[in-house]
């Protein structure tokens, strides 16, 4: 295979120096094999340009921290090969997060925000005992809570999504599934009426237009669709019940 | 008593449930609606068995009042879904239409096309409807006659209405089902492309004998 050159069209903008506008600047690099978005972000920082800023941590589509429009659309650029694409790739912030600069944006503050306002914790009014053996659970359940635990919060699902573009307070593929988690965990003694009032609503799950922009793009291919129809079904059959 | 996050403010001078009543207005009245538009095109296409078939339905639906009942009824679904539909239209559509165009996601952009076919079934489908109350009772004659005139608003009203209710049942099934997108989907172009397929033989039989009557 030929080595090509590709040019990478970036975000730019600091607001430190709020002077300098947003704009795209372009950086050409060349490709080695296996390369990805986030080893190409990492030599251009190196070689061309310091002030460039991306987030990263693990590398390995783990630590959900390098989530970044890719073409326009939501990725994890240490995930995302270039040899998948044409030699021209775009990069851009995530949307609806706060911007930190250029290609870094603070999902950390809207996902603490999410976990106050769907309470994403057990709520029991068991007294704990230290001395006692933990309770068992059944397999079927286990698995059904730790799959949608797999969400590793890198905020695609939400960039993605066309409701949470709209309208701020939506709390998107992310916040229902967290929800949809402790729906099913018989440790949380939360009833069904004081789920739907935190997500019984347009903020919550039936602000959903049903395009499943989260489904097509989550970087751990959570069953999102299913997820959303379960708090969906539930919260219909909650809200009728009264 | 647990902390579960309910805002006290929030409890009073709103139906917290409203949402949710709105959401199930928009289901139920588009599910009527799609199985009444495909009945409806069943209806027509029994114009490509016979004239005397179709004459013979239509005088039916007219004899047992089912046509005086249901025209009426299916309005007022009709109406009920703009209502509850309008409240999902982006108060900014740019904001809509740039991410559309950033993110280049299919299923996004067929909602676009969600929003401008129902304005073109609302004024359409309107104009239908008056015109063939005018010239009530149905008829193969003087239906054939306003097809053959008119087939380019025929054939314009087909395409839009089924696109409509091919996506808008399709996301339906999305929001709230356990069967696979790519299943329900297949199941739902299937049904379309036969209905369209009706609607165009239909539309077709009828030029022909608007023309054969002249």
């Amino acid at each position: 295979m030929k080595n090509r050159t590709l040019t990478f069209s970036i975000f730019r903008y600091n607001p430190a120096t709020p002077e300098i506008k947003p704009h795209m600047q372009s950086y050409q690099l060349d490709e080695t094999t296996g390369m990805t978005v986030f080893v190409a972000l990492n030599r251009i920082r190196e070689e061309q340009d310091p002030s460039l800023m991306f987030d990263f941590v693990c590398r390995a589509a783990i630590c959900g921290s390098c989530a970044m429009l890719i073409n326009g659309k939501p990725r994890l650029a240490c995930k995302t090969l270039t040899r998948d694409y044409g030699s021209k790739i775009t990069l851009m912030p995530l949307p609806v997060f706060k911007l930190i600069g250029d290609l870094s944006v603070d999902t950390g503050t809207w996902f603490r925000h999410l976990s106050i306002k769907t309470r994403a914790w057990i709520h029991t009014n068991k007294e704990f005992d230290p001395k006692a053996l933990e309770e068992r659970m059944d397999n079927a359940t286990a698995l059904e809570i730790y799959e949608p635990e797999r969400c590793i919060e890198c905020g695609c699902c939400i960039a993605g999504c066309a409701t949470a573009n709209i309208r701020e307070d939506f709390l998107g593929a992310a916040g229902l599934n967290r929800v949809a988690r402790f729906m099913v965990d018989p440790r949380d003694h939360r009833t069904e009426q004081e789920y739907f009032e935190v997500v019984g609503s347009d903020e919550g799950v039936f602000g959903c237009y049903g395009l499943m922009a989260c489904d097509d793009n989550c970087p751990t291919q959570l069953p999102l669709q299913w997820q959303l129809a379960f708090v969906r079904r539930k919260m219909a059959v909650a809200g009728l019940k009264r | 008593m647990l902390d579960t996050g309910i805002s006290p403010q929030r409890s009073i001078g709103r139906n917290p449930r409203m949402d949710l009543y709105l959401d199930l207005a928009q289901l139920i009245s588009g599910f009527l609606l799609v199985g009444f538009l495909w009945t409806h095109m069943v209806f027509v296409a029994t114009i490509i068995i016979g004239v005397n078939t179709f004459n013979s339905l239509a005088q039916f639906l007219d004899d047992y009042y089912l046509s005086y009942v249901g025209i009426p009824f299916i309005g007022l679904v009709a109406l009920i879904h703009v209502i509850v539909v309008c409240r999902r239209i982006p108060n900014r559509y740019q904001d809509y239409w740039r991410h559309a165009r950033t993110i280049m996601h299919f299923d996004t952009w067929t909602w676009i096309f969600q929003v401008v076919t129902a304005l073109g079934i609302a004024f359409l489908a309107g104009i239908h409807v008056f015109l063939v109350i005018m010239g009530w009772p149905i008829e193969a004659d003087t239906s054939a006659a306003r097809m053959h005139a008119f087939w380019w608003f025929y054939l314009v009203l087909l395409i839009l209405g089924e696109y409509h209710a091919g996506f808008g049942i399709y996301r339906q099934f999305v929001k709230w089902g356990w069967i696979k997108r790519k299943t329900i989907g297949f199941a739902l172009k299937s049904i379309t492309v036969i209905i369209v397929a009706l609607g165009l033989a239909a539309l077709w039989v009828f030029v022909q004998l608007g023309g054969a009557l002249r």
